[in-house]
């Protein structure tokens, strides 16, 4: 079976290798897309370093955005395992990631044991679609027709008895429930707030703090995406959106904004790594495609690619999981010959700069 | 490979060594001088001072706290890039790999992370074997988990909490253990807003004191050789000098280590109930010989907070600078970030003033540690100037002349003449800190050590000489000249390695299945996941 094409045609991986590295040697401005496991962006980091090139993850817009919560602002937090051992309320703002369904379901089937309350109570501010069907009966906060934010604002006011310009429908229901509320926890994603709402959100969070406790669990729109940002953080200092165009890090969330930098025509070589089978492949006609990708044939368009592993199915895998908000190891479920993209961008490496291994 | 490092001045306390002298390696380790006395290599140490690699026992320099910090203040490390450099991202601001550098730069060849939270041990590990050149170690966090409060609740049998310690430092691959305001987290997420030594944490009935006297007795029992860590309570606050003496007093005879003392020196007296009483605090280490500390030295400028302490770090909120935190209710102890700027004003005075009376008050080098509880205290970066201060009064003075002189009447330290010597620096930064965390491997410079050896080029200015080491070896591969990397090379993490009890693990693999809805697979991992040969060293337990 083949595992590396250049252009159309089928080669070697050593021949591949070798293009991919001669693409990025010749590149003014080379850039990374991650949707890869631990070590994979650890090794695409190293490499983007050594080549001068900047890098996002899949989806990098939503992230970015996650991302500025935290340095533009912070916040409280709970993890996964306290919602569930301890929240009594659950709030659930906007639309959260699919992965999270399963959480939800089973918070409504558990009781918080770590709680005195023996219960625990559902609202919803936001669409209630966003509840499988089987998570028990949510109440509904909204200011009518207006959005999250404006519906965060409105209850930011009434729990500070300030006037508000609507009613919140089913604010006392929620007023009684939070009195009674020894850790209520309100989850939210990036993928269903803008970051104004999740500041709103903060916002309200910290006032229910000044007097009890309230707490918040992010759902990162991305798992693969919030993992890549743990390592990007150590290894650079900064988040996803970092370049080392000018010999160091430096951190820009516009200016390395990978998928504004192709559009532009900034970047001249495009280096794509995603082990997941299902991640759709960029389709742009600017620069060079260097795809690392789980796929059976060449990437349309590409000027490389190379086959690779899924983390986890072909290959034993670190990843971040919501579940526990932190990494955790994966063994291969089908392990297989097929290269883990780490090992791939080490051999590019090796080829551009050869004798000098990457740090990762 | 024989090398020979000739015509230094060598200071090795531990070996009773001191004087001008040779310093042979083979391979990884020292060596007694061979017959031959023929070297492949030889480097001239004539001008310098020898030392064993220093040994950081607590400085915060990797996990999900110290990754979050990162990620709040993006701003805060563009500020200090230092030049390109040939080493792969040595020049990232506060990334591991700088970590590693700047510590190697200063002869720092272990180093301690102090809190690693259980349950994100992976993390934590991940990070350190990005820290590249130095041997790293991390002490695991208990003291603030159900199931070991539930076990102390039920009268639970030394066995079975020694069971429970023993798989908490095996499958976390920690060095010991730390407890942070035992109880403390537990009583926040409950509401509590304030929490001393004897106070009870509701839905156990237990108190802080009890948890703490657990923990230190298993950690004993189970002879890992670093006593159990103590964060007190009451941290920062004015008062907390009456909750450190408690529990230095409970320590009743079993080693006990109580991390970064300053931030408990807080009397609460004067006209601003913010006065000294570092000197009332010395006085009880003195003459408490089972109790050690550490200083967690304040240095003026910016900084972040890093903490597992969330009651401490959730009132900290309001003094944050820049105007943001976070703060984790996470499962176990959770914890905050809060960047903070210590001023030369009266309360940073008197901050600053107290470790240093500390240090000076505490007789016993071998029981007083040098830290700056990294980052809290100040970056480990200060540490060139923390030692000048310490070796030289006229420094001192420098400094106290432009500070509130408000601040220096709460304070002894304008009396206090002693200068630190190079041996007392020897002891306190490499022989105790050996001792303290069981190494037999290093601390010194006797046959048979590893060969982490770091040589000082004399010079008048003190900051100067320590900051940037002449030549460092780390287990006998030069990693440093001139106070520049040569290249790198990758340690291990440290370890103790009790022997888990399959009955327990049967226990906890229920309980986390029931409270969690996940088996224990998820909280443990393999060695393999770290993706370096040889990830962990391993150091033995007393038998
Ligand atoms: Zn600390």
């Amino acid at each position: 079976m083949a595992v590396a094409w250049i252009g159309n045609r089928e080669a070697s991986l050593e021949q591949a290798v070798e293009q991919a590295a001669s693409l990025l040697k010749a590149s003014r401005c080379p850039v990374f897309t991650l949707d890869t496991d631990i070590h994979g962006t650890r090794a695409a980091i190293a490499l983007a370093e050594q080549v001068g090139g900047a890098y996002d993850v899949a989806g990098g817009e939503v992230m970015a955005r996650e991302t500025a919560l935290y340095t533009d602002k912070g916040g409280i937090f709970a993890d996964a395992s306290e919602t569930r051992r301890r929240a009594d309320v659950i709030v659930v703002v906007g639309s959260l990631p699919d992965y999270a369904w399963p959480l939800i379901a089973e918070l409504a089937e558990t009781v918080p044991d770590l709680s005195p309350s023996n219960i625990r109570r559902f609202f919803v501010i936001g669409d209630v679609d966003n509840l499988p069907p089987n998570s028990g009966t949510a109440t509904n906060l909204s200011c009518g027709s207006s959005g999250l934010g404006a519906t965060l604002a409105a209850l930011r006011a009434k729990f500070a008895k300030r006037k508000t310009a609507a009613p919140v429908e089913n604010f006392d229901q929620f007023a009684a429930a939070l009195a009674e509320s020894r850790f209520p926890v309100f989850l939210f994603s990036g993928k269903g707030c803008d970051l104004l709402e999740m500041e709103m959100l903060q916002g309200l969070v910290s006032d229910l703090n000044l007097k009890s406790r309230a707490s918040a669990l992010h759902l990162p729109a991305s798992e693969s995406g919030w993992g890549s940002m743990f390592a990007s953080g150590w290894m650079t200092g900064f988040p996803p959106r970092t370049g080392f165009g000018s010999g160091h890090p430096e951190y820009d969330r516009w200016r390395f904004d990978v998928a504004r930098m192709i559009e532009a025509g900034e970047a001249d070589v495009h280096v794509w790594v995603a082990g997941r089978p299902d991640a759709p492949a960029p389709s742009h006609a600017g620069p060079s495609l260097i795809a690392l990708a789980k796929t059976p044939e060449a990437v349309p368009g590409a000027a490389v690619t190379i086959a690779v592993g899924t983390p986890g199915i072909d290959h034993d895998a670190v990843v971040f999981t919501y579940r526990t908000g932190t990494f955790r190891t994966v063994d291969a479920t089908e392990p297989s010959e097929a290269p883990a993209a780490a090992s791939i961008l080490r051999s590019i490496a090796e080829v551009i700069t050869p004798g000098v291994p990457l740090p990762c | 490979m024989l090398t020979r490092i000739t015509g230094g001045e060598i200071i090795d306390p531990a070996n009773g060594r001191a004087g001008i002298g040779d310093v042979w390696i083979e391979d990884e380790k020292i060596v007694d001088p061979p017959q031959s006395g023929q070297a492949d290599r030889v480097f001239d140490a004539s001008g310098c001072i020898l030392m064993a690699g220093a040994i950081d026992i607590h400085s915060h320099i990797g996990g999900g706290n110290v990754n979050t910090a990162r990620l709040l203040l993006p701003e805060q490390h563009k500020a200090h890039l230092p030049r390109p450099d040939a080493t792969p991202l040595s020049n990232a601001g506060w990334s591991t790999f700088q970590t590693g550098c700047l510590y190697a730069k200063m002869g720092f060849t272990t180093v301690i992370e102090p809190a690693m939270p259980p349950g994100s041990a992976l993390h934590t590990h991940l990070e350190l074997a990005d820290i590249p050149i130095i041997d790293k170690g991390a002490l695991a966090i208990l003291g603030n988990d159900d199931f070991l409060l539930s076990m102390i609740r039920d009268n639970a049998s030394s066995q079975a909490i020694d069971d429970y310690v023993t798989w908490t430092v095996a499958s976390s691959r920690a060095l010991g253990v730390k407890v942070i305001n035992a109880g403390g987290s537990m009583a926040f997420r409950e509401n509590v807003r304030t929490f001393s030594f004897d106070d009870v944490v509701p839905s156990y009935g237990i108190t802080s004191r009890q948890i703490v006297k657990t923990l230190q007795a298993s950690v004993n029992r189970l002879g890992i050789p670093h006593p159990l860590h103590v964060h007190c309570n009451n941290l920062g606050v004015p008062g907390a000098p009456d909750t450190a003496a408690e529990t230095m007093s409970a320590a009743e005879g079993l080693p006990l280590h109580l991390a970064h003392l300053q931030f408990y020196g807080y009397a609460k007296e004067g006209k601003r109930d913010f006065a000294s009483a570092a000197a009332q605090l010395a006085h009880v280490v003195n003459t408490t010989p089972e109790v050690t500390i550490d200083v967690g030295q304040v240095m003026f400028g910016q900084t972040v907070t890093i903490s597992s302490d969330e009651m401490r770090q959730f009132f900290a909120r309001v003094s944050a600078s820049p105007r943001k935190s976070v703060i984790y209710d996470w499962d176990g102890n959770g914890g905050g970030i809060v960047p903070y700027r210590y001023r030369p004003d009266y309360y940073g005075a008197v901050q600053w003033a107290i470790g240093l009376e500390l240090f000076l008050l505490i007789d016993d080098p071998w029981r007083v540690f040098f830290t700056t509880d990294h980052p809290n205290g100040a970056p480990f970066t200060a540490y060139p100037e923390l030692f000048e201060l310490l070796m030289s009064r006229d420094r001192r003075a420098e400094v106290i002349a432009e500070l509130p002189r408000s601040a220096m009447k709460h304070s002894t330290l304008p009396t206090l003449a002693r200068e630190y010597t190079f041996e007392e620096i020897a002891i306190m930064t490499r022989a105790a800190p050996a001792r303290l965390l069981g190494f037999a491997d290093r601390g010194h410079l006797g046959a048979g050590a590893l060969a982490d050896v770091a040589v000082y080029r004399r010079d008048a200015s003190i900051a100067k000489m320590l900051g940037s080491a002449a030549l460092v070896f780390k287990n006998g591969d030069l990693v440093v000249k001139d106070g520049e990397i040569t290249h790198y090379r990758w340690g291990k993490a440290l370890r103790v390695n009790p022997p888990v009890e399959a009955t327990m693990k049967r226990r906890l693999d229920e309980y986390h299945q029931s409270r969690y809805g996940l088996s224990l697979d998820w909280f443990d991992f393999p060695d393999s996941a770290i993706h370096r040969e040889q990830p962990f060293g391993e150091v033995p337990c007393r038998t």
